[in-house]
């Protein structure tokens, strides 16, 4: 649900809305699709591992998205351990034909999911065409900004978001223990603002320069957050110009 | 009436009214039949495409409405602050896209499917107006069961849920063939 919380000014209160995350089931095909595995064979101990790793960068953002999460890694490792037992020794063929493989249900669910995807898609397409479209009374303006559309290939995912900002984060940690200063507090309506600014005085942010001068942890947590917040509001978008490229964070154009 | 004054009819009646007029609406308006009311309209809408013209004539949500050409957006939009309306977030199109392909469903069905807790994007959609609450589904709880409005089909430029995108169903006819080893 939207909060509209930036409104009452309320900095301690404000939540990040969430709904950008779509849940342990997208992060999990973003996965697959990323390795290039086949579905139908998912090397369950190292997905299990790399889902597990996303899920403890997201507890450290205190992202509250935690329990469906937590339940997806709790059925990945049952399914872990289920394939690394022993198996009985199967008498007949019958038998062994009966054995389900424990990833079946997984897959299916996924096979599934993936097709809802596929359906979310084209009416994000058709959503965008239809906001091109203006009524003569009023009506509900879409957002327009959104039909200046971003090349397929140039997208971010969230899940490469949370991941290159982890790794950042990694890398900045050791500077930030030197210092014994006391922390400023920066609530996420002060960096959107910030982000906003820059952006508007330059058309392009790099997603490295502005965490890599935040002065604190929590200045850079507060930043990554706010970050989310305006992708989702649909006021800037990211994107990486190559595959492994800078990643780069602009405004929509055409509006002031 | 004459044609012309009978497309001149119609275009004040589409002009006038804010939302999708209907063939049935036009029809009984004009005291045309609704074929040759469908007649008139399919010609309007290639005068309106020849022409150059900044409006046109679109079919959405069952009925017959004038909008901007697509080409004009980027003009449109200049001339005066729209009201900024946030595109739906994936989460929200993902629960969208359940409910308009297998409507009227539960919320629970809708959590099965997607893995993860529904509760704020369908809050979304309701205050959107892009679902409403349809009936009650029988059995313990009595479940409230969810569906597509007009709204969804305004929103999405579609003439009828007939028109959702086609999605492959190569899922349901594929064999499930599993590689029994762990790696």
């Amino acid at each position: 649900m939207v909060k509209s919380e930036i409104l009452k000014g309320e900095k301690e209160t404000y939540q990040v809305n969430l709904e950008v995350f779509s849940g342990p089931l997208d992060l999990l095909l973003h996965l697959i699709e990323r390795s290039e595995i086949d579905i139908y064979n998912i090397p369950i101990v190292e997905i299990t591992d790399q889902f597990l790793a996303y899920v403890q960068n997201m507890e450290f953002l205190d992202l509250q998205i935690a329990a469906d999460f937590l339940l997806m890694a709790a059925t990945l490792m049952q399914i872990k351990a289920r394939m690394l037992l022993p198996r009985p020794v199967l008498e007949t063929e019958e038998e062994a034909l009966e054995e389900e493989d424990p990833r079946v249900e997984l897959v299916e669910k996924l096979l599934e999911y993936k097709k809802v995807k596929e359906m979310a898609a084209q009416l994000q397409t058709k959503e965008q065409e239809a906001s091109r479209y203006f009524p003569r009374t009023g009506g509900s303006f879409a957002d327009l900004e959104v039909a200046a559309a971003v090349e397929p290939d140039e997208r971010v995912t969230l899940w490469d978001l949370v991941q290159a900002f982890s790794t950042l984060l990694e890398s900045l940690l050791p500077r930030f223990e030197l210092k014994g200063m006391p922390e400023q507090q920066y609530s996420i309506q002060d960096k959107m603002d910030e982000i906003l600014d820059r952006l508007a005085r330059a058309p392009r942010l790099s997603f490295h320069a502005l965490f890599a001068e935040q002065p604190s942890k929590k200045a850079l947590i507060t930043s990554f957050l706010a970050l989310l917040e305006l992708i989702r509001m649909g006021k800037v978008f990211v994107r990486q110009e190559r595959i492994f490229g800078e990643i780069v964070i602009a405004r929509w154009e055409g509006k002031t | 009436m004459n044609w012309r004054e009978a497309k001149a009819v119609l275009e004040a009646l589409i002009f006038a009214s804010s939302e999708p007029v209907t063939i049935k609406e036009m029809s009984i308006i004009t005291g045309l039949n609704e074929e040759t009311v469908r007649t008139l309209l399919s010609e309007m809408a290639v005068e309106y495409n020849d022409q150059q013209r900044g409006i046109q004539i679109i079919e959405v949500a069952g009925g017959y409405q004038l909008v901007t050409k697509p080409e004009m957006a980027v003009y449109v939009e200049k001339l005066k602050k729209v009201p900024r309306q946030a595109p739906l977030s994936q989460a929200a199109l993902e629960t969208l896209a359940i409910i308009a392909y297998k409507q009227p469903i539960t919320r629970a069905e809708i959590e099965t499917i997607r893995g993860v807790r529904v509760e704020s994007s369908l809050t979304t959609l309701l205050e959107r107006g892009l679902i409403e609450e349809t009936g009650r589904k029988e059995g313990p709880g009595r479940p409230i069961l969810y569906g597509t409005t007009k709204e969804f089909l305004k929103y999405f430029g579609l003439k009828s849920l007939d028109e959702l995108p086609v999605v492959d169903d190569w899922i349901l006819n594929r064999q499930i063939e599993m590689d029994v080893t762990a790696d």
